[in-house]
């Protein structure tokens, strides 16, 4: 048995940290719990993005989160990727890092997605021993996340939360709940999220995701463009009472609000754990399906993410 | 690192995996992608039987749910070399942009774990395909004033590439190794030394300095550019023969024009000659008489002094 979260701490609310609110946060300090910063935009800046990372690294919690661990991928190990992750955690002290249930490209190539696993016996062995030679490089245990999925694979055996209790438990690894993703792929999948909820190694989960998603009516994307939807908060409440509250971090990678916007969304989450507080027990409801009047418009540009780049300033 | 995982494990996962990539990401969308022969030699499928492999949802059918990722791959990309050449972007219409993206993607996709590399080869790829003005126009709105414009101008190929060396030099100083925070040569360290010894002076140029030569002035171009709102046409430039530095200071980049004669001597700098070997290397390429050049270094050396492109000095024996 692994100890609670890994024996991380609980951090509060978070925000990713992302390129258009570096001045805003390096001018007001705002009062932020901690940070999350996408691993890849810094393991190789010299330039401004690292000298920024650094100084929010020394007035705030910073947590690595990567997007080309690519840790399904049948590919071997890129271990020039791991040496530069491992020095950017050198550097900086993260209290975790992490990454996706995914893999991101094969034969040498990188799609920049987080692509699907077929989810089999032989895809879990394979994935638990790759976990396990990342863990014994980095020296200390990672952290994934389930990611939002569009396609399921006939030769599928095993429920996605199956898998990654399992993955968890064998790897001895820590997860990352993402209670977007499990709602965008329970709606993709026509699967139950609270059952997903209820059935992931509770004491295994350092962290939770909330971001926002784009309705296309036959399925949602995980776009990480707006405000998280009521469903999402109810199962966020859920999945804050099955684990006694963990760490928890809002996403928002296209079509960012201002700072405060984005900060009063995730300090959003205080009244939802709040209210459990406050009456000693929470009345878990079973989840809605999105009716339309909650549903965000159609955006015909909608990508799910990450598209995580930085553009250059200049004069 | 392309080789594969060679645990029995990893060996139906990897068949799984390279059909997935095949289909999604080609060209002709998911369809097509498995029909192709690298799809049929992983996984034979008859046309129309998608759902052998991937299963339908409620709503959406397999190929439907499977586009959702090629759309995805190909939208995002584009968007990302669109962020790396806005320039371009601007001036060939969006349209037109993501036809040569879109051609560049499937003949260099990504083989980076970082997304910062994705428009390296760019370049190249213009300089290999040399698009047309026809080429440009096919895949553009006939109300694109800007490509309309381009399609006049010869040799505009040239002009493009030299636009996309400019974008991706910027790129490259923005992120790359810099000088913040440390000392760089000061105005008084290189006044103090007597005229005599000039021909020994050895200047170390900071690391962030590139120099470019462009057929086209795309500098003053790109300035134009940035100067201009959205959605103002700019005149492309007659083909002249251009010179440019890039720097960064206080994690910005900064962009100078350079004559002939600066450029030679800087490029000659950074190479590791001498001033005195530099400036006969500078005179020689560009006939410019000693006396004026010699005249001309004090102003340009301050210049380039205060603007932070020397690092140190040195005396050579």
């Amino acid at each position: 048995m692994s100890a609670k979260r890994l024996g991380h701490p609980h951090l509060g609310l978070g925000v990713g940290l992302r390129t258009v609110h570096f001045d805003y946060i390096l001018e007001k300090h705002p009062k932020v719990d901690w940070f999350e910063v996408i691993s890849e935009n810094f393991m190789d800046s010299r330039g401004r993005p690292r000298y920024v990372l650094e100084q929010i690294a020394e007035r705030y919690p910073v947590v690595m989160h990567g997007v080309s661990l690519s840790i399904g991928s049948t590919d071997t190990l890129n271990f020039e990727y791991l040496r530069k992750l491992k020095a950017l955690a050198n550097d900086i002290k993260p209290l975790w890092i992490s990454d996706h249930v995914c893999w991101t490209g094969v034969a040498g190539r990188n799609t920049h997605d987080l692509l699907p696993m077929p989810l089999t016996e032989k895809s879990l062995k394979h994935v638990v021993e790759r976990i396990r030679a990342v863990q014994d490089f980095l020296e200390r245990p990672f952290v994934f996340e389930n990611p939002s999925t569009y396609v399921g694979f006939t030769g599928s055996t095993l429920s996605e939360w199956e898998f990654i209790a399992r993955m968890a438990a064998e790897a001895n690894c820590g997860l990352l709940l993402d209670v977007n993703n499990v709602y965008v792929s329970s709606v993709n999948h026509d699967f139950d999220p609270e059952e997903f909820i209820r059935s992931v190694p509770h004491e295994r989960v350092v962290q939770f995701h909330l971001a926002g998603h784009a309705n296309r009516q036959t399925h949602l994307i995980d776009t990480h463009d707006s405000h998280v939807v009521d469903p999402v908060w109810k199962l966020y409440r859920l999945a804050h009472e099955l684990t006694g509250g963990v760490s928890t971090l809002l996403e928002w990678d296209a079509k960012i609000p201002p700072f405060p916007v984005l900060h009063a969304e995730v300090l959003k989450a205080k009244q939802h754990i709040g209210e459990e507080l406050a009456d000693g027990k929470m009345a878990i409801m079973s989840v809605e399906p999105e009716t339309d009047a909650m549903a965000l418009p159609e955006v015909d540009s909608a990508v799910p993410h990450p598209l995580h780049h930085i553009a250059a300033e200049v004069v | 690192m392309s080789a594969p995982d060679n645990s029995p494990d990893a060996a139906e996962v990897n068949r799984v995996q390279r059909w997935f990539q095949a289909v999604v990401t080609h060209p002709d969308g998911v369809e097509a992608g498995a029909d192709s022969d690298e799809a049929q030699r992983l996984i034979h499928l008859p046309p129309g039987q998608l759902e052998r492999v991937i299963t339908r949802s409620r709503a959406l059918s397999a190929a439907e749910r499977l586009a959702i990722y090629a759309n995805a791959y190909h939208t995002r990309l584009l968007e990302c070399l669109g962020e790396v050449y806005p320039m371009l972007k601007r001036t060939l219409g969006e349209e037109a942009f993501d036809g040569f993206a879109f051609g560049y993607l499937q003949e260099y996709p990504s083989r980076s774990y970082t997304l910062n590399e994705l428009g390296r080869h760019f370049p190249r790829y213009l300089e290999e395909t040399r698009p047309t003005a026809d080429s440009a126009e096919s895949q553009s709105s006939p109300t694109d004033s800007a490509n309309n414009e381009l399609a006049l101008v010869e040799d505009w190929p040239d002009f493009l590439i030299d636009l996309v060396r400019l974008e991706w030099a910027i790129y490259d100083v923005f992120d790359g190794v810099g000088v913040e925070g440390q000392a760089l040569l000061r105005a008084d360290q290189l006044s103090g030394i007597p005229p005599e010894r000039w021909p020994q002076v050895q200047l170390e140029p900071v690391p962030c300095l590139q120099l470019l030569a462009t057929r086209f002035p795309v500098n003053d171009y790109y300035t134009a550019l940035r100067k201009a709102n959205d959605d103002e046409a700019i005149a492309v430039p007659s083909a002249c023969e251009s010179f440019v530095a890039l720097t960064r200071r206080q994690f910005i980049v900064r962009r100078y024009n350079l004559s002939r004669t600066e450029f030679e001597l800087l490029q000659a700098i950074k190479n590791g000659q001498s001033l005195g070997q530099a400036v006969e290397h500078a005179a020689s390429v560009t006939d410019d008489d000693m006396d004026k050049l010699a005249a001309n270094l004090k102003l340009w050396f301050r210049n380039w002094t205060a603007e932070g492109f020397f690092q140190s000095v040195r005396l050579l024996e």
